[in-house]
């Protein structure tokens, strides 16, 4: 079972697949450090130009902030969806003054939490399924199936090992997520930010806002948590891969498939957020590290332990078909 | 005296509400060469599919070595090494990497089974270069090879010289053949080409339309000719023939004709001269496999 699983990640190693996703990564990260960098500096220009300090001091601009949430939130023609929502803001803004936490500064611990919590709703999966989706496809797509599968070697360990495998990249795919954001953040702003503090485990009640419940944390423990859960998601979406790859002929059919739902399915959470039946659909309990910081329910009645379970579900049958499918499956290629 | 290594008993594969296979049986002795031969089309592949378990039978069953395939996969594919329809690698991994890896799946293959392999298809020189960049020769070498670095007892060659240049299908025969003789290894070969089961094999197995038609010895096929007599009273040495040989016979206008082996002519024609009969022409054709084969399929279309 050993020597299987080595051979598959031989494989995936030598499809040079890792150093697409690497390099994807090292835009994207690129990118969105540059681009949190330079909104940070415009801020701070705006902010010194009008009001002629020199020195930028958080706790004005993030008072300036508040005062302008209030105001907005007292006009009395808003409807009261969007004026719940500004209030959860002014809470949470009122409780990082208080407690002289300063959420404007951008420090690489921050910026990888936020760029997991952004990407894992599609960027993230979408890597997943790159280093995936011709896991058991690839071998019927060019016919070495025929190969694998006649050596004296039962199907289902076949299967396994590549699902090991692929549990074995998935992990070193996060990592690098972690690692690379961190460094390359780190790089355009020069702090790292570990040990400040973070609120976490804000909740729902009724439509306002509990902080009965928040903790404090260092944000290097937010971010452990935040990829723990990104981590999770991806092992999810990971199996849920496995099965497309398994069902169908070909790789491409499979990127393709997989896409579709991940992107339809946000498209659904967007329009149909009033039925039911969507919060059962695996995308729409992607986004798990919103649940952290609180004022999330992407439709009524989801919660953190839904999403974990609804996912677990997911994963668990996939797998299940996966194998079922796997060991049935008439090799005519 | 000999075990049989592979017996395939009425097996049958519906693909699509359409029946592809119908009851094919036969099966291989140790040491064999057994040509599986038929037109394009006719199952072949579909029938070795099922043997080396890519696909499952719709009835019937595989035995291995003693070994049943549905119940014991394992030890019945450990006896199995193959070629299913074109030698498919990794095309982006060198070839001694996936022998290593195809090996690795197997018990016991050590670095020197892979060397030897190697060597026995003669790769040394290229064996380290990416699959992608082999020949259509190279590649069947390397399929070749992966077929036999577990040291199997039964090697199933779909096709095998399909797509090779002609010194490439004379190399690949070379090879076959020896390990037949020199490993006492048993070989299921199939392939459209009547001259290459003549010359490579045992026995033939003839398939057309997924049915088996014949399961014949090749030395007797060639020893059975097509002979002519012609002579005075075709009647009564009709009758003759018929008395003491138990043959019979057919009229044509040059005269008798009969399928008989080239062994019992001579007897036949002192028969007919003792007799008094007055033979003003004897003749004697000899059968091909590919008479058979024509023949067979043939009665097959009317
Ligand atoms: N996947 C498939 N679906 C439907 N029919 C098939 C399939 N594979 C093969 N066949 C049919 O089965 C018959 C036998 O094919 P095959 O075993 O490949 O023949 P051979 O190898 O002797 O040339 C052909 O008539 C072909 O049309
Ligand atoms: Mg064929």
């Amino acid at each position: 079972m050993i020597k299987l699983t080595q051979n598959e990640i031989l494989k995936i190693l030598l499809k040079k697949k890792l150093f697409l996703i690497l390099l994807l990564l090292l835009i994207f990260v690129s990118l969105f450090s540059y681009g949190q960098q330079f909104a940070y500096e415009r801020t701070v220009q705006q902010f010194e130009a009008e009001t002629g300090e020199m020195d930028f001091d958080w706790r004005v601009l993030a008072s300036q902030r508040l005062e302008d949430l209030e105001s907005r939130s007292d006009n009395e023609f808003i409807p009261e969806g969007v004026r719940a929502s500004f209030d959860r803001e002014i809470q949470q803004l009122s409780y990082f003054i208080d407690n002289d936490i300063n959420p404007i500064t951008p420090t690489a611990f921050g910026f990888n939490a936020e760029f997991a919590e952004q990407g894992i709703g599609l960027f993230i999966p979408l890597l997943v399924v790159i280093l995936a989706a011709d896991l058991v496809s690839g071998e019927f797509s060019k016919k070495t199936a025929k190969m694998l599968l006649t050596r004296a070697v039962p199907r289902w360990k076949i299967l396994l090992s590549k699902y090991l495998a692929l549990l074995m990249m998935t992990t070193l795919l996060i990592f690098m997520v972690a690692v690379l954001s961190t460094l390359v953040s780190f790089l355009f702003f020069g702090e790292l930010g570990a040990g400040e503090p973070v609120i976490t485990g804000f909740s729902v009640f009724e439509g306002t806002l509990v902080s009965d419940s928040t903790i404090l944390i260092s944000r290097f423990q937010f971010s452990v948590l935040v990829y723990s859960l990104v981590w999770f998601v991806s092992v999810i979406i990971a199996s849920i891969t496995l099965l497309v790859s398994v069902a169908v002929e070909s790789s491409s059919s499979a990127i393709g498939i997989l896409m579709a739902s991940i992107i339809g399915g946000q498209f659904l959470q967007f329009f149909l957020a009033d039925w039911e039946l969507v919060k059962y659909f695996f995308v729409t309990n992607l986004d798990l590290p919103s649940y952290l910081t609180g004022s999330y329910q992407p439709v009524e009645g989801m919660n953190l332990s839904f999403s974990i379970l609804t996912l677990a579900a997911w994963g668990g049958l996939s797998l299940l078909i996966s194998f079922i499918l796997f060991n049935r499956r008439d090799v005519l290629v | 005296m000999h075990t049989s290594v592979l017996t395939v008993s009425h097996l049958k594969k519906d693909i699509k509400k359409k029946t592809i296979i119908h009851d094919v049986s036969f099966d291989i002795k140790e040491g064999e060469i057994l040509g599986f031969l038929g037109p394009n089309g006719s199952g072949k592949t579909t029938t070795l599919r099922m043997i080396v378990g890519l696909s499952r039978p719709t009835a019937g069953d595989v035995e291995i070595c003693g070994y049943s395939l549905k119940k014991n996969f394992v030890q019945a594919m450990s006896q199995v090494g193959c070629i299913i329809e074109g030698p498919d690698l990794y095309g982006y991994m060198s070839g001694y990497k996936n022998l290593e890896l195809l090996g690795s799946m197997s018990q016991g293959v050590t670095k020197e089974d892979i060397d030897s392999t190697v060597k026995l298809v003669g790769m040394e020189n290229r064996i380290h270069d990416k699959v992608d960049v082999y020949s259509m020769g190279m590649k069947q070498r390397i399929g070749l090879a992966q077929a036999l670095i577990h040291k199997p007892k039964l090697l199933i060659l779909d096709e095998p010289t399909n797509g090779l240049d002609p010194q490439g299908i004379h190399e690949f025969r070379e090879i076959v053949k020896r390990l037949a003789r020199e490993r006492g290894l048993s070989v299921l070969i199939s392939s459209h080409l009547i001259s290459e089961v003549q010359l490579m094999c045992d026995r033939v197995s003839i398939i057309n339309k997924g049915h088996i038609i014949q399961n014949a010895d090749i030395k007797d096929i060639l020893a059975t000719g097509e002979a002519v007599w012609t002579v005075n009273e075709p009647e009564k040495a009709q009758q003759l023939i018929k008395d003491r040989f138990g043959l019979e016979t057919t009229r044509a206008p040059e005269g008798l004709k009969a399928l008989v082996d080239m062994d019992t002519l001579p007897a036949i024609n002192k028969t007919l001269i003792e007799a008094g009969f007055e033979i003003s022409f004897v003749d004697n054709k000899k059968r091909t496999l590919e008479d058979l084969f024509l023949e067979l399929t043939e009665k097959d279309k009317i």
